[in-house]
């Protein structure tokens, strides 16, 4: 077998999961979890906007619609930063298994449907160590609308609604994330997502993931 | 493609002084305010990290050592995106003069002497308009110390201790606002920034100031 080498150059290894609001990713993120962890790897999970510096900010400032689109990139960026910093690399450099709920490509995908520059956003993102895989759950937008309004209801910004595609919430949220998803569709080759249907069940998902994950750990990269 | 490389079309007119701490920037644009109100302009002065949105957090991050070259960075870029398109945007449409305080040349002075790349910086604030008038106050960091800790020691990120170049604080600063003022210097060419000397008089600083803007102004025709 060839020997793997993660392609950050760090110790551990870096795992991604991609996808938009209500596509599973944290169901997946914790029996992704506890199958690593249960070959006694050290396993750790960051999630999108949970830094100790911003993330308080991000969402006060969220609640008050103090945002547009600039800001609103660059205060992600800084969460993104300081978990990086603080979070992410730390974990890498002593061998952990770093799973992440989303990673710099939501940014991509959202900034840009919020009207930024797609060269100005990649270059806020420009340092971040590439990953190791990246899983991403494809779903298809009416079934995407019927979960989060079954779950946590259609909240402001994920409904895009700071970017005024229309007033009516649910028609405003449908524009926003089909823009998203032609974003992420855009990345699939050019950062070698692995897509997977969101649709299939939970099981199905976890085991391709357990898959993927189950390669590199058998290279023995981790030894 | 910046904005800081070309030519605004508002109709207002944006001023801005940099220069490092204790330099005498705030002093001269505090008169220059007084001057422009006093002959019935438009005025509005913004300063570095004072949004609304987010200044009070990097204070308080500040405080607590929290932040990173990388962090420091971005948290200013909040401030100033959010200054820009607040008040400095729209002030400029309505045509008024801006005096700010620091502009983006101050982080491209301060993050760079930090180690961040100076084209990612640059590339960060590409959307800042590019001033009517920048001038940047020229001082040796002696000579800075001297104005600003007469009564204090430097503060953490303003001697940039951060960066572990010295665990004194006073030799730290002499390093660090070295650096942020070699910074500066390359950028008079870069961005064409008028460079004063700090060490000359209030007055004649003053005198000087007033006589560039006059220019301006007059090259938009207005009359002053």
């Amino acid at each position: 077998m060839t020997q793997f080498k993660t392609k950050h150059g760090y110790e551990g290894l870096l795992i991604v999961i991609e996808g938009t609001d209500g596509s599973g990713k944290s169901t997946q993120l914790q029996l992704l979890k506890k199958s690593i962890q249960a070959q006694s790897y050290g396993v750790i999970i960051s999630e999108w906007k949970t830094s100790r510096l911003i993330a308080n900010v991000i969402d006060d400032a969220k609640e008050r619609n103090l945002l547009n689109a600039t800001t609103y990139s660059l205060l992600y960026a800084a969460d993104f930063a300081d978990r990086l910093e603080n979070t992410i690399i730390p974990a890498l450099k002593s061998g952990f298994i770093v799973l992440l709920d989303r990673y710099y490509y939501t940014a991509l995908a959202r900034d840009v449907v919020r009207g930024q520059d797609i060269e100005w956003v990649k270059n806020l993102y420009d340092y971040a160590p590439e990953p190791d895989l990246v899983f991403y759950l494809d779903m298809p937008v009416d079934v995407l609308l019927k979960r989060i309004i079954g779950t946590t209801g259609l909240n402001y910004y994920e409904s895009g609604r700071d970017v005024g595609f229309s007033s009516d919430f649910y028609k405003s949220f449908e524009i926003y994330q089909n823009k998203c998803l032609e974003q992420y569709e855009r990345m699939k080759s050019e950062y070698n997502f692995i897509s997977i249907d969101g649709t299939k069940s939970i099981d199905e998902i976890h085991s391709i993931m357990n898959h993927e994950v189950q390669k590199i750990l058998d290279s023995g990269v981790l030894y | 493609m910046s904005k800081l490389t070309e030519q605004h079309n508002y109709k207002g007119t944006l001023v801005c002084v940099e220069g490092i701490d204790g330099s005498g920037k705030s002093t001269q644009l505090a008169l220059l305010r007084d001057w422009l109100k006093s002959t019935g302009h438009d005025v509005i002065f913004t300063e570095w990290n004072s949004s609304e949105l987010i200044s009070q957090t990097t204070k308080l991050a500040k405080k607590k050592n929290m932040l990173s070259p990388r962090t420091f960075s971005l948290l200013h870029a909040v401030d100033f995106a959010d200054r820009l398109k607040q008040v400095i945007d729209p002030a400029l449409k309505a045509g008024f003069i801006v005096l700010a305080d620091r502009y983006a040349y101050t982080a491209f002075a301060r993050d760079v002497a930090r180690g961040v790349d100076p084209q990612w910086v640059r590339n960060v604030y590409n959307f800042a308009i590019k001033p009517d008038l920048a001038i940047y106050f020229d001082i040796n960091p002696q000579d800075a110390m001297e104005r600003i800790c007469s009564n204090r020691a430097p503060k953490f990120y303003e001697a940039g201790m951060d960066l572990k170049l010295s665990n004194d604080p006073y030799e730290s600063y002499i390093i660090f606002q070295s650096r942020v003022i070699n910074e500066y210097q390359k950028m008079v060419d870069e961005f064409g920034l008028v460079k004063l000397d700090a060490m000359d008089s209030i007055h004649s600083k003053q005198v000087r100031i007033r006589e560039m803007l006059k220019s301006v102004l007059n090259n938009k025709g207005v009359n002053i």
